[in-house]
Formats: structure tokens, sequence, C-alpha cells
């Protein structure tokens, strides 16, 4: 009956792909609430499926088609599956909700079908990738999604910012679907099958087995975003359209995290270096993506850092995860890989929220710096709300979702004193030190974009005439910000409703005992206090009614931090003079520059893309389309046919 | 929910909610004394709030529902994580509350909120001081978690009502460990109630005032609400470091007469580390702020090297 | 409250007083009070070894405790003290190489490796008993955040009362990890160094940085050049 039901959903996803196909030239709004009411509801069957299988932990098995003996495409739904098909279907379903009222709003005319038919594909292809049953179709449905993800993010191909972040991505993208498939074929190799199952380690198996994974590693941490493999995504995300940011941040990301945990959890027994690595690659990657959101002006970009961050902290739970299981502590373990998991949810629910919200404003400012809109609370109200759901849920603030899933990561530091091995346990806490340091640095980075865009007076005319997103741009991310909530006021319970009894907090008697508290307050005062209120003037020291250019600009908010971490952020300052005299005393003319080097893209991409280009261009001289050099290849070949005939008879 | 920990819930907000106000004058006056002046009274806090009630609010036109909603949020969330510190009676605590983590991010709620209402009204006084405010928290972070996985690991457990019954059922013995962990404490109170030679509580000029700049637009009840939530933030830090550190006297029954010590021991100890605060501030002066970071760095390398004596030897 | 507990915990805070002297010299720029700090440190020098003393009755640790207060707690600064008022020197801003935050940073990292190469290198029965062993590691710690003063600062008397730190951190590896008649005599030969060293840089320019030092003894006549001798 479910393998129905997944058939169906698969289906309805089938059809809102062909649909604006076919109906591509005839536009109007009963076709496109068709189609998106397509990928709609076949992401809410997905997300019941998947509920389906959570709740009732009985594994679904589906076989589609044998090709070869040993080669077949199946899908299986375990608990692990199940879980990241909830939140890709879920987070989908709220962003297609979402393009029923973007649409309307999007140019591109005809373009939009041949987007949303992508979009459609798209979605399929991530769920089809986390209940694939081998790892063969694991594979096909990652390259699917790969090219498919590309043509999203050409969308606007018109502009050469978004032609140069499509090419590093699909450039990046590939890379990684490279060191999937390698890592796979190791493991075919050493265990002979591309079946999900456990391989055995032995003398022979175990250098594959570590090169596998470190393939592995490599291809999903370039999918993820981690440090130094991140740069295509502050690149990426700003350049495509809202829902498209919105589901590779959300969605696309975690997908990478679902390859991970399967291979980790089913096939692998993991090392301890094997934690140590992915530990300190999602340190790294935690620190350095929020120090670099902080100097963001462009929403979209400081969304960006901020999704690197994130998956910095879901890899700090998956080190820990493998650390804990391979030192034998399985309380821990159970802890920090729930507190991956958990997080990746929450991850997807508030950041799709923060994308589609901010692309309401973007849309209604048409403009994505940040120093060029303020006072939008007043002007969006709905928007500014369902953004401050999201900012308070990322910056960890409790009750909600973002502070349950870091409070489990601090639950299992907290924990780690158990651990043996002194240096692992330096290494631990200095772990915990950046943890807490990149926990409070996105807490300072929140208000600042909350702060620029919504707060104080709005500081371009753009801004000043921005009016309320449509109903249905606000009904997609309201579902997420109450899911943001719910997750979090009820964590204790969903957790141990699925049978984990951990030592954490309930959130529930948290959020009942503030509403108390403040309900006392006011209360008390509603009888004591003077309800007379009054609406003034800013107090300017004295001048009237001052301009919006003398408020707090986002640049200014984040200097003293930018200042604090001045050897992070590398600036190169460079200057010409030229002079009248000799003796060089009378200044004539000269530039100055201060800019912020790009450290990663100037030390790490481009040497690479240089020396790449070299060996190509080199390897380029053997097919230099003269016929004469192509028949002497032939030539030579015989030869050397005949010559090794004779000395091997 | 027993009723041990109901009636516990109670004693304690009441308890806090009446003493906040005279710590914060009681600073005061030890720092008049220290210049030779006379001060203001020890209740004067209390009347200045009680003024505050009766005046009416004002609301810049720029600002929007953060401002009306800002001081409410940072009551409610200084009132509960004072909820979490046992200051007069210790019991078993139920429900999640005392978690050290959830007793950390409450503050922290309570200070993005009051950050988000200083740039509400578009004001540069509030912006710098959101500003700067959030990038001390920032880097006094992590120092505060290594000082608080040091009390984890002292104690053996995560939950502050918890560490305040061992401390208290132990009784004497202060290990050395603690008296260096009540250094650290005192750091981050400093720190965290943003006392000279991190802010100025007492200046009004603009590149100076970190916590004050953000409630500068405040008026009337909300400015009340927000001096009363500074004031339990105070006490409240002040009864950790005490009740962890020094924690003879704390009541671990309901019976009125352990009480009623407990109140009068716990008043002493609070008013001789207010003391302590005063000569503090009054022995040193506000340092620039870009050279608070070292100071900070100092304190993280002290924390650090107590959890390495602690942890390795 | 039992002996070996008490003894146990009083150590470990003299233990971190003296790393924390030790920092206080790599970060300050303070020069009277860099002084000052180097004279607590030998204080608790002394006073842990009048702990030690108390604990296992070892004569020998009772006359190193009182030659450490008489020369390094009371002669020597207030010798250098002395200097300071004449000269009027009172800051020293110049880092060269390291930075305030990194050398704390590096400090720590120090604190950890060597911790680490100790408990591989030491046999078996050493590493057990913790104390003794935390002694050694703190005291080699001392000697090279004491190099580090030397080297990371530019005026000529820090890197004197740097190398005065390496030298406590001698002393107090020798109290916890070797034989202690022979460090005595290791002890009073450094000192007689130290004087002689103090001597010269009074005569020629204790306010001066290393270069000019070196123009001083040439103006001084004090260091004869190679042609002149012919």
């Amino acid at each position: 009956m479910i393998d129905l039901a997944f058939l169906a959903g698969v289906i309805l996803f089938l059809a809102g792909a062909v649909i604006p196909l076919a109906t591509i030239s005839q536009g109007n709004r009963l076709t496109r609430s068709i189609y998106l009411g397509c990928i709609i509801s076949g992401s809410i069957v997905f997300s019941l499926v998947s509920l389906f299988v959570l709740v009732n932990n009985v594994p679904v098995s589906i076989h589609a088609w044998q090709i070869f003996p040993g080669v077949k495409i199946g899908f299986f739904i375990d608990r692990l599956a199940a879980f990241f098909l909830f939140l890709i279907g879920s987070v989908s379903a709220c962003v297609a909700l979402y393009c029923a009222g973007y649409v309307e709003e999007m140019e591109g005319g005809n373009r939009r079908n041949l987007f949303f038919s992508g979009i459609s594909i798209f979605i399929l292809a991530m769920s089809l990738i986390v209940t694939s049953e081998n790892t063969f179709s694991f594979l096909l449905f990652w390259e699917l999604m790969a090219a498919v993800s590309f043509f999203l993010v050409m969308y606007e191909y018109n502009r050469s910012e978004t032609r140069r972040a499509g090419i590093f991505y699909f450039v990046m993208t590939q890379l990684s679907t490279l060191f999937v498939m390698m890592g796979i074929i190791i493991l075919f190799f050493a265990t002979g099958s591309f079946a999900f199952a456990h391989a055995p380690v032995n003398q022979v198996s175990a250098p594959l087995l570590t090169a596998a994974f470190i393939s592995l590693f490599i291809g999903f941490s370039i999918k993820a975003g981690i440090i130094p493999f991140h740069k295509w995504l502050p690149y990426a995300h700003p350049a495509s359209p809202s829902p498209v940011s919105a589901l590779m941040s959300g969605v696309m990301l975690k997908v990478a995290v679902y390859g991970l945990v399967r291979f980790l959890v089913t096939v692998f027994t993991p090392d301890l270096w094997w934690g140590v690595l992915i530990l300190v690659a999602g340190t790294t990657s935690a620190v350095l993506g929020v120090i670099y959101a902080i100097k963001e002006d462009d929403i979209k970009g400081l969304l960006a850092y901020s999704s690197i961050e994130n998956l910095g902290i879901i890899f700090v739970g998956i080190g820990l995860f493998v650390i804990f299981s391979a030192s034998g502590l399985s309380l821990l373990a159970t802890i920090s890989l729930l507190a991956a998991l958990f997080h990746s949810l929450n991850h997807a629910v508030f950041k799709s929220l923060l994308f589609l919200s901010s692309g309401s404003v973007v849309h209604a400012v048409h403009t994505r710096d940040m120093e060029k809109m303020g006072g939008l609370a007043k002007q969006m109200p709905v928007t500014s709300l369902l953004f401050f759901i999201g900012a308070a849920a990322i910056a960890a603030l409790p009750p909600l979702n973002g502070f349950a899933s870091e409070l489990l990561v601090y639950t299992a530091f907290f924990e780690s004193v158990s651990v043996i091995n002194p240096l692992l346990k330096i290494l631990l806490f200095i772990c915990l030190a950046l943890f807490a340091l990149t926990s409070a640095l996105s807490a300072a980075c929140f208000v600042k974009a909350f702060g620029s865009i919504f707060l104080a007076k709005p500081r371009s005319p753009a801004c000043e005439k921005a009016h309320e997103a449509s109903l249905s741009m606000l009904a997609g991310p309201a579902i997420l910000a109450a899911a943001c909530g719910i997750l979090g006021v009820f964590s204790y319970q969903i957790l141990t409703g699925f049978g984990f009894v951990l030592p954490v907090p309930d959130l529930l008697v948290i959020s009942i005992v503030l509403l108390l508290m403040g309900g006392l307050v006011y209360l008390g005062l509603y009888f004591t206090s003077s309800r007379q209120t009054r609406i003034g003037e800013t107090w300017g020291c004295g001048a009237p009614s001052l301009p919006s250019s003398t408020e707090y600009t986002g640049h200014g908010f984040s200097e003293p931090i930018v200042t604090i971490f001045s050897s992070i952020y590398r600036t190169g300052k460079t200057s010409t003079k030229t002079y009248f005299d000799q003796k060089n005393c009378m200044f004539a003319e000269g530039t100055a520059e201060i800019r912020l080097v790009k450290f990663f893209e100037e030390y790490l991409y481009l040497p690479v893309a240089r020396g790449a280009y070299r060996g190509a261009k080199f390897i380029a001289r053997m097919q230099n389309g003269c016929l004469d050099t192509y028949l002497m290849y032939v030539f030579v070949a015989v030869v050397a046919i005949l010559i090794i005939l004779g000395v091997t008879a | 929910m027993t009723t041990d920990f109901f009636l516990y819930c109670i004693i304690n907000t009441v308890c806090v909610a009446l003493i906040a106000p005279l710590f914060v004058s009681l600073v005061k006056k030890v720092k008049a004394w220290t210049q030779g002046r006379q001060g203001p009274s020890l209740f004067q806090t209390y009347f200045t709030l009680a003024k505050l009630l009766k005046k009416e609010v004002i609301y810049s036109k720029d600002a929007s529902w953060v401002s009306r909603a800002a001081p409410w949020i940072c009551i409610a969330a200084t009132l509960s994580a004072s909820l979490f510190v046992p200051l007069v009676y210790v019991t078993e605590p139920m429900g999640g509350i005392g978690n050290i983590i959830l007793f950390l991010y409450l503050l922290v709620l309570a200070r993005f909120f009051m950050a988000l209402g200083g740039l509400d009204a578009g004001s540069s006084f509030g912006g710098m001081g959101s500003s700067r405010e959030m990038s001390i928290s920032a880097v006094i972070e992590p120092t505060t978690i290594i000082v608080f996985a040091a009390l984890a690991f002292v104690f053996r457990s995560l939950n502050i009502i918890d560490m305040a019954s061992i401390a208290a059922a132990t009784g004497t013995p202060v290990t050395p460990t603690l008296i260096l962990l009540g250094i650290s404490l005192f750091i981050i109170l400093i720190v965290e109630t943003a006392r000279i030679p991190v802010d100025n509580p007492e200046t009004h000029l603009e590149l100076t005032m970190i916590h004050e700049g953000m409630i500068l637009e405040q008026s009337g009840r909300n400015l009340a609400l927000l001096e009363l939530s500074s004031a339990v933030k105070q006490v409240v830090l002040m009864g950790l470091l005490i009740n962890l550190i020094v924690p003879w006297g704390i009541a671990t029954s309901l019976s009125l007469i352990p009480l009623a010590e407990a109140i009068g021991i716990f008043i002493v100890k609070a008013a001789f580390l207010a003391l302590i605060i005063g000569l503090f501030e009054s022995s040193m002066a506000k340092m620039r702020f870009f050279r608070l970071p070292s100071l900070f760095m100092m304190a993280f390398f002290f924390s650090t090297l107590i959890i390495i004596i602690e942890v390795f030897a | 409250m039992t002996d070996a507990a008490f003894f146990d915990g009083i150590v470990k805070v003299l233990f971190v007083c003296v790393i924390v002297t030790s920092a206080y010299i790599i970060t300050t720029k303070n020069l009277i009070s860099l002084v000052r700090v180097y004279s607590l440190q030998s204080l608790v020098l002394f006073a842990i070894a009048l702990a030690l003393w108390w604990y296992t009755n070892e004569p020998v640790l009772l006359a190193i405790a009182i030659l450490t207060l008489v020369f390094k707690v009371l002669l020597i600064p207030y010798f250098i003290a002395s200097i300071q008022e004449r000269i009027r020197i009172k800051r020293d801003i110049d880092f060269h190489f390291l930075s305030p935050t990194s050398s704390l940073l590096i400090s720590l990292g120090l604190m950890i490796a060597i911790y680490i190469t100790l408990s591989r290198i030491l046999p078996g029965s050493v590493y057990n008993d913790t104390l003794f062993f935390f002694g050694a590691v703190i005291g080699i710690s001392l000697v090279l955040m004491g190099m580090m003063v030397t080297f990371s600062r530019k005026r000529a008397i820090t890197k004197v009362l740097g190398y005065l730190s390496m030298e406590n951190g001698v002393l107090l590896f020798g109290i916890f990890a070797t034989e202690l008649p022979f460090i005595i005599e290791f002890l009073i030969v450094i000192d007689l160094v130290i004087l002689i060293l103090l001597t010269t840089i009074l005569t020629v320019g204790i306010d001066s940085t290393l270069e000019e030092y070196h123009n001083r003894l040439h103006r001084f006549y004090l260091w004869e050049e190679m042609e002149e001798s012919s």
C-alpha cells in the first residue's frame, strides 16, 4: 500500500514536470495552478509516506527496474531515509506554495514553465536519492539532481554574474559527483556489490575502505559547502531565484548530509581519526562561515554563508557521533547523531523560511543590498514577523528549534569529559569553545540582518514605496515559521515519542514559564503603571528629524567584530602615487585601494584552476586538428603492435 | 510538578524581584564612598522604578513592534533565568529547569531583544550600543562556556540547582579549583552586567555607553522593566557565584526558620560581593573598547588553564 | 581534610598563579608592573618550595626557599626597580613577531605539547605521581614562555626579565623532577651570570634596544674593531 503511495508521489512529480512543458505556449493562471498543485501534492504525499514509515518503524522496499544482474534501481525507505524524505517533502511543499504567488511576479514569460518543470524534476531527484536502495541508483539520481540544479541556477542567464555563478557551481557540482562516483567504485571493488550493506573490514579491504571514505567525504563536503570547498555557495545562492536558493540551501545541502550519514552508519565501521577529520572540518566551516557572513552586504550572500556555518554545525554533530561510537560511548553517540539530524531538519525549515521571506523583501525593494533597505517592519509587517522568527531560530534563542538542536550538541560536548584519551579531550574543549563563539557570532549576524532590513528608517526611495507580499507568498513561509515554533517547543516530546529518552530539558516547560512570567509582570503592571503612550521623535541631540543617513548602517554594526577578527579578514591595501619631482616630494596624483582579499579564491581555487588550464593546454597539443598527426598516431600504434607481437612471441 | 518545586519557584522569584534593586544601589553607594561622596540612598532604585512606572511611555515614530515587545520579553527571559539559580532554597529540579546551557541562552534571548530595541529607533546611539554589545558578548562567549564546562565537570552535573545542592551538601572545604572558578565567574559577572572596565553603567556619554546606549530610547514603564531586568540579571549572576563557591547557609528544607536564616545570610553574602564589585570598579578606569579582546583573551587563558589543571592533573 | 588532598589543592592553585604571572610577563607593556610581577612569581615559587618542604620534610627545599626569597623576591627586583627609577623608563610597546593575544594562544599550545611529550618520554613510574609530573611540565613551560619573552620584545630590560623568568622555570623543574643538591650549585652559577650581565647593561645603557646597545659599546670603545688593533 505504501509502495502505491510512493508511486503516486513519483507520478505527481512527473506530471508536474511534463505539464509545464506541454502548456508552454499557453501560460495562464489555471495551468500554473495545476502544475504547482502537482508539485505541492507530490511533496505532501512524500511527507505522508515518510511520516508513516517514521512512526511505524517498518521499512518499505520497492524494486523498480533491473538493468543488469547486480545493477538495479530500487528504493528502500527505513527510518533514516524517511526522516530525510520528510524533510524534503515538507520544505518543498512550503516552497512550492510560495511559488504559487512568486510565479506571477517572475519575469521571463515562457521560461517560467521550463523553470517549474526543472523544479519538479529537482525535488523528485532529491527524493529518489534519499530513498535509493543501492549505491548505483544513488549515483544516478545524484547526477540528475546536479544537472537539473545547474539549469535552475542559470534562470536569469542574461546577467553576467549569474552566468559566472552558474559555471562555477556547475564545475563544483561535477567535481563532487566525480568524487562520489570514485568512492562508490572503490567501494564496489572492496565489497563486490552496489548494496548499502555493511562492508567487512579485513587486511585487504581496510585501505580500500579508507580511500572510499576519503573520496566520499570530499564529494559530500563539496556539495555541502564545507570549507575549503565552499566557494560556490556565496555565488550560486544570490544569483538564483529565491525559491531555488531556498531549495538548494534548505534541502540539497541536506542530501549531501544524508549521503555522509548513510555511508557512515550502514556501510563503514568508522575509525577514530575519521571522526576527528569530520569534527575539524565542521568546526572550521562553522567559525569561518559566520565570520564571513557578518561582513556581507548582500542579504542572500549573508544567508549563504550562514548555511555554511550551519552545515559546519551538522558536521560537528556527525564528527562527534563517529568519535563517540569509535570510543564505545553509545549514549553520547546517539545524542550527537540526533543533534546532527535534528539540526538538519531545523536548518532546512528556518533557512528556507529566511530565503523565502528575504525573497519577498528583495522583490518589493528591487535590490539585494542591505545597505539600501530599512524600516520595512512598518510596511511589510507580516514578512518582518516571519523573517524575525527565522532569525531568532537561527540565532539559537530558546524555545525555538535552532536552540533545541544546539542544546543537544552542547550536551554531547559537556558530557564528553568521559572520553579517555587526553589529546581527544583537549580537541573537544577547543571545538566547544569555537562552537560557542559561532553561536554568539550568528546571533550578532542576525541582529545586523534584521536590524538593517526591517528596523529604523528606509534608506532609499525604493524602500519607502515597498508593499507587503501577496497572500500566497506569505502562506508558505508562515507554515515554516509555525514549524519552527512547534519543532522547538515540543522537541522533547517529539524525541521521546520516537523512543529517545535523553537528558535534555523540556522546552515546553520553559515556554510556559516564559509566558507565565510575562503574564504575571503584565498583570502586576496593569494596575500600577500608567497606560498612556505618546509618539515622539528619536533623540538626535536636539536636531529635529534626522534623515535616514544618520542611522547606523550594517557595515558600521559589524565593524567592531571585523576589527577584532581582523587577522581573519585579510585586507589588501595597495596604493600608487605619481610625483612631480624626482625626490618624490610633490604629489601629483594617485590611487589607493583597500580590498578584502578573497582568501580561498586567490590562494586555492585560482591556482588550481590555472594549473588545470595549463595541464589541459599541454594535453590539447595532442589533438591539434591536423589530419597528418592523427594518421601518424595510427601508424605508431600499428608499428607498436608489430614490435610487441615480435618480442613476446 | 511537586509542591516543593512549585514553592521553590515562588520563593525564588519573589526574593529575586524584591532584592535585586537593593544591590544595584549598594554598588553605587560603595562607589560613591570611595569617591568621598555620600551617594544615593540604599533604596533609591526602588523609588526610581516606582517613579518610572507612573510616567507615560514615548515611542519614536520610527519604532516598530520590536520596541513595544522588547521590554516584556527581556523581563520574562531574565525572570525565567532567575528560576534557574537558587538563591535561598535548594530542592530537586524538575522539567529541565536549571540546565546551565538553557540559563545562558535565556540571557542571550534578553540581550538579543535589547540589541534589536537599540537599533529600532534609528538613532546612532542605539546602533553603536547594540553593535558593541553583540561584539563583546561574542568574544566573551567561549570563556563563559569553558567556565560552565569546568563547573559541570567539578560538580558532575549539568543542572545548576543540582550543583547548588551538591555544594550545600558537601559543606565546607572549598577546593582551590572552585576558588579559581570563582575568579573566572567574577570576571564573567563584570562583563555580563556591563561594569567597569567593560562598560560604565553610570555614564550618558555616547561613546562610552554600551548598555545605556541600547536603552536610551526607552521611557516610562518600559524603561522600568529594562532596569529591573538588568538588576535581576546582576543578582542572578551574583547568586550563581555565591551559591556555588560559598554555599554555607542555604536552606534545604521548607520550614520558616531555615528560610529566614537563608535570606539573611544571602543578603549578607551578596552585600559583601557587591562591596567587592564596587571596590573593583573604583580601582580602575574603563578600558578602551578595542583593548577589551586582550582582557577577554587573558580571561580565556585563565579559564582554559583551570580546565587543563583540573582535567589532567 | 586529608594532608595529601590539601597539599594537592594548594599546589594546584600555586601552579595556576605561576603560569598567570608568566602570561602577564609575556603580555604586559608596563615595565614597572613587570618587575613587581616577577617578584610575585618568585614569591609563589618560594611558597611552592615551602609547601613541598612542609610535605616532604627535606631540608634542602627549605634552603632553596630561603635563597629564592632573599635573592629573587627582594634583592634582584629592588636592584632593577632602583635602576628603573633612575633611568625613568616606563613602557615597552613594541612586539616583534608575536602579538599579546597570539603569545597567549601559543603558550597554551606549548603547555599541551609539553604535557604530551613528557608523558611519552618519561617512564611510567614518574607519570603516576601526577602532581610531580605536572610540576615538571609547568617548569618547562615557564622556561619556554620566558624564552618567548626574550625574542618577542624589544627592550633589553624586558629581555633580561624574560631570562630571569626562564631561570624560575628551571628552578621549578628542578624542585619537582631532579635530584636537588646539584640544582643548588647550578642556580648559584646562573645567578652570578645574571649579575654580571646586569652590570654590563647598567653601565652601558639599560634603556636602549639592542641596536643602540651595539652603537654605545662602539662609542665607549668597549668593543675593539679588528682594524684598530693592528
